[in-house]
């Protein structure tokens, strides 16, 4: 038992620190600090700074070009970026799919897609839930039919992530209706440039399009973009949605918006107030406790001594949290939350925003764009669902 | 960063665990319950394992263990919910090892390892709540040391202890003292408490003590904080338990025709006690952890970590009633002990809002385990 990390892990974190200093563009930084508007050229930009190093792809193993990172060194990097006001990194290429292409790909596949996603050249897009199959993802209905060297795909995905900016997508499709809904289910790479495939943002509750409808109307699919074999996607699914468990808790940038709450509620004059100020600390409790969470994970990870049944908390708790702080920070600003003035929440501008703090812009969009936590990457019902199978069978 | 156990520390377990098992069961700790809530035979039985001496060095004939091991032990411990109270020699035998003169170190350290004497911190007073900084017992200069006077409640098993650590005001400070239970001006009642253990009010008139330390304040949150990781400890062993048996319960009863834990409603809620206890289970290793840190961060943690565990103990404890049904309000039945045990470890060292407060009144700009 041992809370503290070792002289080369610190060293490593200092040698990070240094470098996210020196190449973080300072204007993403304040967007990120700030919860401001990230456009797609900022996204891209940090992405290919980090690509340019060769982090990118930080959970890489060196066989694929990546820095071969422990999962603690893992860890400390995200920390890093995280609190130095790096913006996430878009996950969907470097941390979704090239790790099944590693896996389950062929050679030809891995040097065809793999640079431009270490680089980050190529932005990848998620096509797994469709109208029918959120939760219950494996009764999906996205059609690819095989017809010589090519597959031909219909049908429609939704809730793509930023999939607007997608050059391509890596979709979940059926190829088979045999059996067992997921027998029939085959991974397949598609180029978002192809005849056929058309993207509709879909406008949400904050405003903005985060996500999008994805059509495909005859769709024409080389063979050789298939994974592995056909009708074993739900197995390559499941091992990508089994893959940085610990990431989706997101500890790191909880981290960094508790910071920006206690900042909030300094400037809105409810620090000192203590019924508000309880709710933070119950908050930084929850905090601490989360990240012990997840470094008893990675502990287990690095020592592979455990099967610990706690990853499937994670999720739940990582998002509960989320949306606490969003929550706390909006009523801290109180009727100052209230104006939707979307302007406000681009970087620079320079109109009155009423009550003259304009902090305060971005609080009530960004807890409802938070809702959308507990709902996402398996809900927290489907979450409970599984722990509480491995807790009474 | 590693939160493996050792060998030893992991042999530790499995010999606490098995005294638990062999020793310490359901009927004994109800006959002890009917006899008063303690039993010095099975407090011996601690200290025949090392237990009681598990944080006096080696040089006073101890253990010489750490808080990994202490955790260890406050874990089987609570998994049993044994009433004898072990949080009090941890306490005893880290606070007269660093804060005591050589001679009172002497005479007590490896009475206390081998388990003859039993020593309690005796501290709770009625207009202090919890607070440590000041009290209204007072310790006067007397013809050859000190005499304290000043009455302290709820002081565990005050009427079968041998000697108290007893916190009193000596020239308007802080200090601590020793006194013992035979000492003339020295008398205490008993009581069961909600948890079937036994504890009572120790009455202090001019009685002689020895003098631990005037620097009262230090020892005193030092000791207070050795018994809050060991009450994490402790209440991660029987939310533990707890669990295993609604798990068990829920496997067996058979309602509407199938067992009930084939509902998802009740499926969920068994989610959220899990989560409950690895929550805890996490803050309590966080507690244990810094139990060895400068005392500024050490009081931080030891906050941070009460408030969770009083969060998980509460609804752990609560679903566990739920989840059994009516069994669970029996006293028959072994779950209500458990229910009672969390209730009363959540007012043991500092209630959840008394630590929320505490939290509050340290936060600063950034927070983390390691923050």
């Amino acid at each position: 038992m041992d809370l503290s990390f070792t002289p080369d892990e610190q060293a490593f974190r200092e040698e990070i620190r240094a470098w996210v200093k020196a190449n973080l563009p300072e204007d993403i930084a304040h967007k990120v600090h700030n919860a401001l508007r990230l456009t797609r050229d900022d996204m891209q930009r940090w992405a290919k700074i980090l690509g340019k190093k060769g982090w990118l792809g930080h959970g890489w193993s060196k066989e694929f070009g990546g820095p071969g990172w422990t999962a603690i060194q893992k860890h400390l990097f995200e920390e890093e970026c995280a609190l130095a006001g790096a913006p996430r990194v878009v996950p969907f290429g470097p941390v979704m799919v090239a790790p099944v292409i590693m896996a389950f790909g062929n050679k030809e596949q891995q040097e065809r897609f793999l640079p431009g996603i270490a680089n980050g050249e190529v932005w990848w897009s998620q096509g797994y839930s469709e109208p029918g199959a959120g939760s219950d993802l494996a009764s999906l209905k996205c059609k690819a039919e095989r017809q010589g060297d090519h597959f031909i795909v219909n049908g429609q995905k939704t809730w793509t992530t930023l999939g607007q900016y997608g050059e391509w997508i890596f979709c979940l499709v059926r190829t088979s209706s045999e059996g067992k809904p997921q027998t029939g289910i085959s991974f397949l790479l598609i180029d978002m440039t192809s005849p056929g495939v058309s993207v509709r943002p879909i406008k949400l509750l904050d405003g903005e399009c985060e996500v999008n409808e994805v059509w495909f109307d005859n769709v024409k699919v080389p063979a050789e973009n298939l994974i592995g074999e056909e009708n074993k996607g739900w197995t390559y699914a499941k091992y990508l949605l089994g893959h940085e468990r610990t990431n989706i808790a997101d500890v790191n940038r909880t981290k960094r918006e508790l910071e920006r709450l206690k900042r909030i509620a300094k400037t809105e004059g409810v620090w000192d107030d203590i019924r508000f100020r309880d709710q933070i600390a119950l908050l930084e409790v929850d905090v601490v406790a989360l990240e012990m969470l997840v470094l008893r994970v990675l502990s287990a990870e690095k020592s592979g001594k455990n099967s610990l049944d706690i990853a499937g908390l994670l999720k739940i708790r990582g998002s509960e949290i989320q949306q606490r702080y969003s929550e706390l920070m909006m009523l801290a600003a109180g009727p100052y939350s209230l104006p939707f003035i979307e302007e406000a929440m681009e970087a620079g501008w320079q109109g009155d925003f009423p009550g003259g703090e304009v902090a305060d812009a971005p609080l009530a969009s960004t807890y409802f764009n938070m809702r959308k936590t507990t709902i996402y990457g398996g809900s927290n019902e489907v979450q409970r669902n599984i722990v509480a199978q491995t807790v009474l069978g | 960063m590693d939160f493996d156990f050792s060998g030893d520390q992991e042999q530790l377990r499995d010999a606490v665990r098995k005294w638990v098992d062999k020793a310490y069961s359901f009927d004994r700790r109800r006959s002890i319950t009917a006899a008063g809530g303690f039993d010095r035979a099975a407090y011996k039985e601690l200290a025949e394992l090392g237990l009681t001496g598990l944080y006096v060095s080696d040089a006073d004939g101890g253990m010489d263990m750490g808080p990994t091991e202490g955790m260890v032990v406050m874990e089987e411990l609570g998994r049993g919910i044994v009433l004898e109270p072990l949080p009090q020699a941890l306490i005893a035998g880290a606070v007269l090892g660093g804060y005591a003169p050589a001679e009172l170190k002497a005479s007590w350290l490896p009475r206390l390892t081998s388990g003859d004497a039993l020593i309690v911190l005796a501290h709770q007073e009625r207009a202090l709540r919890y607070k440590l900084s000041a009290c209204a017992t007072t310790a006067m200069h007397s013809a050859d040391g000190w005499c304290v006077s000043g009455t302290k409640n709820v002081v565990p098993v005050a009427d079968q202890a041998d000697a108290f650590i007893v916190p009193a005001m000596a020239d308007g400070k802080l200090a601590l003292f020793l006194l013992e239970r035979t000492a003339s001006g020295v008398s205490a009642n008993g009581y069961l408490t909600q948890d079937g253990g036994r504890a009572g009010d120790l009455t202090l008139e001019a009685a002689p003590a020895h003098l631990i330390t005037l620097d009262g304040q230090t020892a005193m949150e030092h000791a207070v904080d050795i018994g809050i990781a060991a009450t994490c400890a402790e209440a991660v062993g029987v939310m533990d338990k707890t669990l295993l048996l609604t798990t068990d319960y829920m496997n067996t009863r058979k309602q509407f025709g199938v067992v009930i834990a084939s509902f998802q409603a009740l499926r969920h809620r068994v989610a959220d006690m899990k989560m409950q206890l690895e929550l805890g289970r996490s803050m309590s290793f966080y507690a244990s952890l810094k139990l060895n840190a400068p005392a500024p961060e050490r009081r931080a943690a030891m906050a941070r970590a009460k408030v969770q565990l009083g969060q998980s103990m509460r609804f752990v404890g609560q679903q566990a009633v739920q989840l059994h049904g009516g069994i669970a309000v029996t006293d028959e039945y072994i779950a209500s002990h458990y229910f009672k045990k969390l209730t009363q470890l959540e007012m043991t060292f500092g209630d959840t809002l008394h630590h929320l407060g505490e939290v509050s009144n340290r936060m600063q700009d950034t927070a983390g385990v390691f923050a």
